[in-house]
């Protein structure tokens, strides 16, 4: 799968190819407005990572240029603005996500997943992991064909992990992605620890394998 | 006399108290001048008489023994004048002044009497000639002098009071108006402020000096303001890529364990910049009025929501929040805003809540207030500062409270803490 990461930073770029290289993404990077039109003019991309500020141009007119050219790319904008207005007309012109800098890896990882997940399935969006199958459309899950029932956050917590599969996950990464900005004005996730055992509980009870490791005093990794 | 008479209260009292002196020691005078001239007139008419009484007697001819008759007639008839014979005639006239009983009338009273005593020559024989005038008695003049004096001194202050409080209100009114003006100023709004003209020198002086000082300071705010916008907009971008760093660290196979506590140790204070750097962003965009539009929210609807998306954090510290919605009210207000000014204040009681705490929201006669179980009492002055409470929580980003204060001027809502019964209390009056 093909990713096209349009930043002008250029250490966050390479990171961001750095991070998601273990899956089968193959990433790419353009630097400034020019050479993103060009190779959104020439090849198709599975998603495309932009940023709102480069060097030659405003990054939303990129989405104008991605609707002319009829292309279905999934996008996801990232801004260091964090500005409601971008965010609101950034949607209206096409945009599938918006994500606000600074960002952990893992939850950039997760809203990718999730974005090339649903330009490839539309409708019947099951994703199957060995005995374990994720029905998105209806939030359920079943191992073994039998269902096993989860909280919303547990739920969210387990596509999260399959978005960064064999990767190390902080702790406040989780908590960040389960309750958004408010999570970086506590200083104890412990929460995240109760939702995590819960879910790896209830997994580990309808027979799935144990994936979930737990890295001591620092997060989790699913690993497979 | 109001507000508007309290700096000429001062000359006013100096004027008064002045005239007062002036006006005693104006009554001496007066009197002195009054007897002196009564005294000087009387002393005249009396040398007139005299020289009246000297020609005509001098003037008639008649044997010795009918003038005896004539002048002891006289001294009956003419009771201001009298003439004795003398042996030894007086070498000049004389001037005296005699308080005696008045023997003709009702009342027996003392009176003053001015009198002139001369010695006169009637056909080669010596006579004493006295002529008394009744004078007004000292006390009865200084009396009405007195009396004199203190209408006119009620009058001056009558006058004074009544002029000092037209000139106050004709002259201040330009003042006035500059004092409002500034009262009503506030350097958050950058809204000009232009003073009326007046056509007084020192308050045309006053106006230019302060419009000249205002926009200085106008100016200095904008440039301050934003220096941290683009301080903290050139912040957000390193501290991008150093919490891009630290993940990928984390994602090394070879990391030891020693490591990734370094790792861990490193990242709250990281967390805790880019929030500060974040809330700095926030309270620049309110104060640039970038969170425009309004929506009619329900206050109520916004606190549930806020305290289901807290609710791992109550359950984490073993807080059951009592949520007691007494009315509905609809705020009218920027939907962000006000999920930002709900969040911080639940965020704040929940934090600085004990474990196993109370949590309490109440909404009734159009007031918000939070209150959450404490020790001690917070210093409310410096409370909604900037950085005021410096903390050793990692998570603090001393900006929380600025942020709800600023939301709070920008709808002119009311905020007010206090510590009542072991509670921290925070009301917003909408």
């Amino acid at each position: 799968m093909k990713i096209l990461i349009v930043e002008d930073e250029k250490e966050l770029a390479l990171d961001i190819a750095q991070y998601m290289s273990g899956e089968n993404y193959l990433c790419e990077i353009a630097s400034t407005y020019f050479q993103a039109l060009e190779k959104i003019s020439l090849y198709n991309y599975d998603c495309i990572l932009l940023d709102l500020m480069l060097p030659g141009g405003d990054g939303l007119k990129i989405l104008d240029a991605l609707k002319e050219q009829r292309k279905t790319d999934g996008v996801i904008i990232l801004s260091a603005k964090n500005a409601l207005e971008d965010k609101i007309k950034g949607l209206q012109l096409g945009a599938d996500d918006y994500l606000a800098k600074p960002f952990h890896h893992s939850e950039l990882a997760a809203r990718i997943h999730s974005v090339i997940r649903r330009k490839q399935f539309d409708n019947s969006d099951v994703i199957a992991l060995e005995e374990l199958r994720i029905d998105l459309q209806a939030k359920s899950i079943t191992v073994n064909d039998k269902p096993v029932v989860l909280t919303k956050k547990e739920f969210d917590l387990l596509l999260f992990f399959i978005g960064n599969k064999n990767k190390v996950i902080s702790k406040s990464a989780l908590a960040e992605h389960l309750s958004g900005d408010i999570a970086d004005m506590f200083d104890n996730h412990d929460f995240v620890y109760a939702h995590v055992k819960n879910l790896k509980r209830k997994l580990t009870e309808s027979g799935y394998n144990n994936y979930l490791k737990t890295i001591y005093g620092t997060g989790y990794k699913w690993e497979i | 006399m109001g507000n508007m008479n309290k700096l000429l209260h001062k000359p006013f009292k100096a004027f008064t108290i002045y005239a007062l002196l002036i006006l005693a020691a104006s009554i001496p005078v007066y009197f002195y001048v009054v007897d002196f001239i009564w005294n000087k007139e009387l002393d005249e008419h009396n040398q007139i008489v005299k020289e009246r009484i000297e020609s005509r007697m001098t003037s008639i001819r008649m044997p010795e023994q009918k003038l005896d008759t004539i002048i002891k007639f006289w001294n009956i008839m003419q009771p201001g004048t009298n003439m004795v014979p003398v042996t030894i005639p007086l070498q000049k006239d004389s001037i005296y002044t005699v308080i005696r009983e008045n023997q003709h009338g009702d009342k027996i009273e003392l009176d003053r009497f001015r009198g002139l005593a001369a010695p006169i020559t009637i056909a080669d024989k010596h006579y004493l000639l006295t002529v008394e005038t009744n004078v007004e008695e000292t006390d009865e003049t200084l009396i009405a002098i007195a009396l004199v004096t203190v209408a006119f001194f009620s009058l001056l202050v009558i006058g004074f009071i009544i002029l000092n409080k037209r000139i106050a209100r004709r002259i201040w009114q330009p003042f006035q108006n500059t004092l409002e003006k500034l009262k009503t100023f506030d350097l958050a709004t950058h809204n000009d402020i232009t003073f009326e003209k007046s056509d007084i020198e020192e308050f045309e002086t006053l106006n230019q000096t302060l419009t000249k000082l205002i926009n200085k300071n106008i100016t200095v705010y904008q440039i301050q303001k934003r220096f941290i916008e683009n301080a903290s907009h050139e912040l957000q971008t390193p501290l991008a890529v150093l919490k891009s760093k630290a993940d990928l660290l984390l994602q090394q196979k070879s990391i030891t364990g020693e490591q990734l506590e370094i790792l861990n140790a490193f990242n709250i204070p990281l967390s805790r910049v880019t929030r500060i750097n974040k809330n700095l962003l926030l309270l620049a965009k309110i104060e640039n009025h970038q969170f425009e539009n309004t929506e009619v929210n329900e206050l109520a609807a916004i606190v549930s929501e806020s305290l289901e998306m807290l609710s791992d954090y109550t359950a984490d510290k073993g807080i059951q929040p009592e949520f007691h919605p007494l009315e509905t009210p609809v705020i009218l207000g920027n939907r962000s805003l006000l999920e930002i000014l709900i969040n911080n204040l639940l965020t704040n009681a929940i934090r600085h809540n004990n474990v196993n705490g109370k949590l309490i929201i109440e909404i009734k006669n159009n007031t918000l207030s939070v209150s959450n179980s404490g020790v001690d009492p917070l210093r409310s002055g410096e409370l909604f500062r900037r950085f005021s409470v410096s903390s050793s929580e990692t998570t603090s980003s001393g900006l929380g409270l600025s942020i709800v204060k600023e939301i709070c001027n920008r709808y002119h809502w009311e905020i007010v803490y206090d510590f009542d019964q072991n509670k921290h209390r925070f009301t917003v009056r909408f």
